[in-house]
């Protein structure tokens, strides 16, 4: 039993790692929460069951094709809601809430457009699934596991070592000074909503062959996103995959002696206990404290 | 001309809503957004109340709304410490958990399956019925809430609510003792909060946890925002434009199922907007920092 729940937990952390990176990448530039980054989830996932339960497109290339649009979408709601807020230099609390309402603004608009009902995605006939030391993981759950560490890795060097990584890097410790350097701030905060925002679809496309999808899908996602960014010190990259993997795990292992409806509550009151006793996170990163 | 009623009894608590949220919000400077859990707590208390204990629904209304104020400084306390869009999500985090106790803990709410049969508000045996004599009902509050508010914000404790959403550390160099002027706002917040959850339940006869979500403390947000932060005739502008405007849609003869989404689509729209071009909304004097 516990076996299988530290694996489930594995599973949901690994996209909750997804998730919460590309939401770190965002929050690194930028420096605000971008809720938004939900209802990109959502749209990767409602383009991968357009492009392949309805117009039936090959699902490597309708996957690729979905992942893509997403990033454009990231950067479409970056030029057409913050940029201009950018401009007014506007409090993180507007930016907040007007990504609040992007994201309201676009789930119903999923939900105008495809139905408040619930959609499967199916790739294959449903197999039986393997037992590692007493814990069933069947062949779809290997291949999330495995495309997350694998877009966990990719992104982990990307940042570290090529030359637009190291800019956003810059730019996340210091805008001004990064510029002086030649590294264009607003270029550089292009590319990570578009690495951000097509990390986000990808989770969802991933998340999409386990469970179903619904316009709604988005909002616990982003939440445990968050969480996990702010229990592994947020702004942090390590972090934010230490955290989601730790909340995966945290949060199936709390169901194990109660309903699995508590999910979310576990998540918030993991949450607002690491807010009020080490805001700082797991890594009690100093440089934000004060923000708190 | 009872739709006429009905929008206007809607209205009516949205306004206070949106009134109690304005203290928190528009006058403190707190940017909370969970409201919706303690209308939900007053509206849960006051029906399990009456349909449980047979309790008459103006006791109900009073506990509910007590309780409420309990639930405003559990929240509120741990609150005291976080600022600005930390202070947002924790109490973001609180209205989950608020609602996911509303729908988990079926043997006392029943869950998603909501509580049905509610009694209205009786006055000396007779159930108020007609709508208009509810509309009364809610009309008398609105302006209560109105008046204890007005008093509230004109008082000296108001100017310090006003002080610290200015400058906290400057009030607090002043000796006030800002922690507990926030944790009283939160709890008048609350109370007024948990006075319109219950009328709402017994206005509806039926509550489930549907009404009580986050995206429910982000429209009642959206209210204040958009009539103006810190002014009170602001958020009676807010409710009453917000709740009545999207009602046009059903007489364009739009069903239920595009209706909804299309509502929440001009809120979304909406609160982007405002952010972007009048982020202290139609009348406000503040803005959020």
């Amino acid at each position: 039993m516990i076996q299988q729940l530290i694996l489930n937990g594995l599973i949901a952390g690994s996209i909750y790692a997804v998730i919460a990176l590309g939401f770190t990448l965002v929050y690194r530039t930028v420096k605000f929460f971008h809720f938004a980054h939900g209802i990109v989830y959502t749209g990767g996932a409602y383009l991968a069951y357009t492009f392949f339960m309805i117009l039936h497109i090959n699902p490597i290339i309708s996957f690729f094709l979905s992942i893509i649009l997403c990033a454009l979408l990231g950067i479409a709601i970056d030029k057409s809601v913050y940029y201009p807020l950018r401009v007014k230099k506007a409090s993180n609390l507007i930016f907040l809430l007007a990504s609040f309402g992007v994201f309201i603004f676009l789930q119903n608009l999923i939900q105008l457009i495809y139905g408040a009902q619930i959609l499967t995605l199916r790739t294959g006939p449903v197999r039986e699934g393997y037992h590692i030391f007493s814990a069933v993981i069947t062949p779809i759950q290997i291949w999330i596991l495995a495309v997350s560490c694998g877009l966990l890795a990719i992104l982990w060097s990307f940042v570290k070592y090529t030359k637009l990584g190291k800019a956003m890097r810059a730019v996340s410790d210091d805008p001004i000074a990064a510029s002086l350097v030649g590294i264009n701030p607003d270029k550089t905060i292009l590319a990570s909503f578009a690495i951000g925002s097509a990390l986000a679809g990808a989770a969802g496309i991933l998340i999409s062959l386990e469970t179903n999808i619904e316009p709604t899908m988005g909002f616990s996602a982003i939440l445990k996103g968050i969480i996990a960014s702010i229990i592994g010190g947020i702004g942090s990259i390590p972090g934010a995959v230490l955290g989601g993997f730790f909340l995966g795990i945290a949060e199936n292992l709390g169901i194990w002696k109660i309903q699995a409806g508590w999910k979310d509550s576990i998540a918030f009151l993991i949450l607002i206990i690491f807010l009020l006793l080490r805001p700082g996170g797991i890594f009690g990163i100093k440089t934000h404290k004060e923000q708190i | 001309m009872e739709y006429l009623l009905h929008i206007l009894i809607i209205a009516g608590i949205y306004i206070i809503l949106s009134l109690s949220l304005n203290l928190i919000v528009g006058y403190t400077g707190l940017p909370a957004l969970g409201h919706a859990a303690f209308s939900c707590v007053g509206a849960y208390v006051s029906s399990l109340l009456a349909l449980n204990l047979g309790f008459s629904p103006w006791i109900g209304l009073i506990i509910g709304a007590f309780t409420a104020i309990l639930l405003g400084v559990v929240i509120g306390y741990p609150c005291l410490r976080l600022k600005g869009d930390y202070l947002a999500l924790a109490t973001f985090g609180f209205g989950v958990i608020v609602y996911s106790i509303a729908k988990n803990w079926v043997s006392l709410t029943r869950g998603p399956m909501g509580l049905p049969g509610i009694p209205r508000f009786s006055i000396l045996g007779f159930e108020l019925d007609p709508l208009w004599s509810y509309l009364v009902l809610v009309s008398i509050l609105v302006l209560i809430t109105i008046f204890v508010l007005r008093r509230v914000v004109d008082s000296p404790f108001g100017r310090v609510l006003r002080s610290i959403r200015e400058d906290e550390i400057a009030s607090e160099a002043l000796g006030k003792d800002t922690a507990r002027y926030k944790l009283i706002v939160f709890m008048i917040g609350a109370f007024f909060a948990g006075i319109a959850g219950s009328l709402y339940a017994h206005y509806i006869t039926f509550i489930d946890p549907s009404s009580f979500t986050v995206m429910e403390s982000i429209t009642i947000l959206l209210m204040v925002i958009f009539g103006g932060m810190g002014t009170i005739h602001g958020s009676v502008v807010g409710a009453t434009v917000l709740v009545a405007f999207p009602e046009l849609l059903r007489f364009l003869g739009m069903p239920s199922s595009i209706e909804a989404p299309t509502r929440q689509m001009i809120y979304g729209l909406l609160l982007v907007i405002l952010m972007i071009g009048r982020p202290q909304g139609l009348l406000g004097r503040y803005r959020f920092r």
